[in-house]
């Protein structure tokens, strides 16, 4: 008996009889409602026109969405689908009833469906619910594009967005990138190392600490000019790695183009930035002179076009090295090589600016898109996959606001170090 | 009121006593795709078919696969509530003591799911964080609420 049912399963289970479709590609402007709590009212109107339309009367226990109450906190939260980017209840509905459409909303197939229960039971908000009436289960179909809860809510907490990204950042960056890397590389030969213009001076920080470490004096002007960048970095972040630096923008540039490998596992760590840096400035002490600048990759870039308008090979030998590297990730020097972005980094941990996703806009991220454009790959996908806002680490951000760029809610946002973001700290999967 | 007579009030409610084993219920069961080891004991014929033999059918681990779906029900011939059935059973079980293979949560300690199912569950998305995997639905949201707003 047993062995009779395995065979007939292995000629038509479901596998066969409604194969998982192909990864689909996701729509440009994925449409989604995003709930902001900060003005949500607990007044229920949303469930009330959602049952209205499900089962054509007035039962907030009939529809799709549902606000959630904390009379003793004061909090209203409203529960809803978020129509995932890799939905959960499609992975586990054991019938295959659930899919996502090319606009990007997830739906239950009518006639497939059981009413198991069993999206409800994967959903990680289990927004899919068990209709009373008809005993069906329902789910936000986000009204066929045209949400009647975002359309009648009157404090305007949920808002439905086709996702528009801001997109002129990017714009920004590009000709900023170029322009510096021409200022850097042609303009100004050699300099990078140590920028001078008239009787302003500014030096590599890297740079500088191993020419202390060398010479073992302290000479007032070059820590000063050194601290200039420092302090940039302190107001503004590593704008530096990602706006500036020549060879930053080579590695974008050589980045958008390679396809990517991953790194093997003792390449991942981003401590190593910071051993190199020691081992420099301690190499520099013993050697007697800067033993990272003579393979730099930044200052070998800035000095690689002479004065004649010729390209000198020797210097130029690490770069294709380090461009190989990005192979394995984007960005992968800037992630864990380098000993000037290691200063920057020291000097971004205790800088006054910070990235913040999913300030009061985006629960939970669906879509992924911020994760999936950070060259230097510090947003957490559990985190965003679980719904907490995740913590970026600004001694990794470059800076590149590509999240911001991208974010189609717009919830990647640019805030200083002090400004609350996010409701406390409150560990997942607890209560308070 | 003795326990078979519970059971029997049961079968009643749910007009299992009616059932004809025309085996619809069997070819339409998703814990067939569910579960690698699905056979007739496991399907609501199975489970009618053992009560009617007098079987224990309180103490039988085989009645805690079932997800309670509708869609014996909808196919059944003679109106037969599979879902009403199972879950009288199971009903029984929980209150005589006598198995009790069900996920508690572990916010409000309501007994929300069979394990067998959650393991299911938990294996198609073996993948993906789980941790919500543990709490029953209601406290699900309550989390978010608390995490959020």
């Amino acid at each position: 008996m047993q062995e009779q049912t395995t065979q007939a399963r292995k000629f038509i289970g479901i596998e066969e009889l409604r194969p998982l479709p192909e990864k689909p590609r996701l729509p440009r402007r994925p449409p989604v409602i995003v709930f902001d709590p900060a003005r949500c009212t607990g007044c229920s109107t949303c469930e009330m026109v959602c049952s209205q339309r499900n089962v054509d009367k007035v039962a907030p226990v009939s529809s799709s969405v549902k606000v959630v109450h904390s009379e003793e906190q004061g909090k209203n939260f409203a529960i809803l689908c978020l129509h995932c980017r890799e939905p959960l209840c499609m992975e586990a509905c054991p019938v295959r009833a659930i899919d996502k459409d090319e606009a990007g909303i997830v739906r239950i197939r009518r006639v497939f469906c059981v009413e198991c229960g069993i999206c409800t039971l994967a959903c990680p908000e289990a927004a899919p619910l068990q209709e009373p009436f008809t005993g069906r289960m329902r789910k936000c179909d986000l009204c066929d594009g045209d949400p009647l809860c975002a359309k009648h809510c009157p404090e305007d907490a949920l808002h439905f967005y086709r996702g528009k990204a801001l997109g002129w950042i990017r714009l920004l960056r590009w000709p900023v990138q170029l322009v510096s890397f021409l200022l850097l590389v042609v303009v100004l030969v050699g300099t990078f190392c140590s920028f001078t213009a008239g009787i302003v001076s500014l030096p590599c920080p890297t740079g500088t600490l191993q020419n202390i470490a060398s010479t073992q004096t302290l000479v007032l002007v070059t820590l000063a000019s050194a601290l200039v960048l420092i302090g940039i970095t302190i107001l503004f972040g590593r704008v530096f790695c990602g706006w500036v630096c020549p060879f930053g923008f080579f590695l974008d540039l050589v980045g958008s183009v390679v396809p990517k490998f991953g790194l093997p596992k003792f390449l991942k760590s981003r401590m190593i930035k910071y051993g190199i840096l020691a081992g420099a400035v301690g190499g520099a002490a013993g050697l007697g002179f800067q033993p990272f600048c003579t393979v730099c990759p930044i200052g070998s870039i800035c000095r690689s076009y002479g004065p004649g308008g010729v390209i000198k090979g020797a210097e130029l030998a690490i770069v294709p090295v380090i461009a190989g590297l990005e192979l394995g990730v984007r960005r992968s020097w800037c992630r864990s090589f380098c000993p000037v972005g290691a200063v920057l980094a020291l000097a971004a941990k205790i800088g006054i600016i910070k990235i913040v996703i999913g300030a009061h806009q985006c629960k939970k991220f669906s879509c992924m898109q911020c994760a999936d454009t950070c060259p230097m790959g510090i947003i957490d996908r559990e985190a965003l996959r679980e719904g907490i806002a995740p913590k970026i680490p600004m001694d990794e951000c470059i800076m590149c606001l590509r999240c911001v760029d991208t974010c189609p809610y717009q919830s990647a946002k640019i805030r200083f170090r002090w400004q609350k973001t996010i409701p406390g700290e409150v560990k997942a999967w607890t209560y308070s | 009121m003795s326990r078979r007579d519970d059971i029997r009030s049961v079968m009643v409610a749910s007009r299992a006593f009616a059932c004809v084993e025309c085996g619809r219920c069997v070819a339409v069961c998703p814990m067939a795709e569910m579960y690698p080891n699905f056979s007739i004991e496991m399907s609501p014929r199975g489970v009618i078919k053992k009560v009617l033999m007098d079987a224990d059918i309180l103490s039988d681990e085989h009645l805690w696969y079932c997800t309670e779906c509708n869609a014996g029900t909808d196919v059944c011939p003679a109106g037969v509530s599979d879902r009403d059935l199972i879950r009288g059973l199971r009903h029984l079980a929980i209150v005589s003591g006598k198995v009790q293979e069900v996920r508690t949560c572990q916010g409000c300690g309501e007994q929300y799911v069979p394990v067998h199912v959650m393991e299911f569950i938990s294996e198609r998305l073996k993948e993906e964080p789980t941790e919500f995997l543990n709490m029953c639905p209601a406290c699900r949201r309550k989390v978010y609420l608390m995490r959020n707003a």
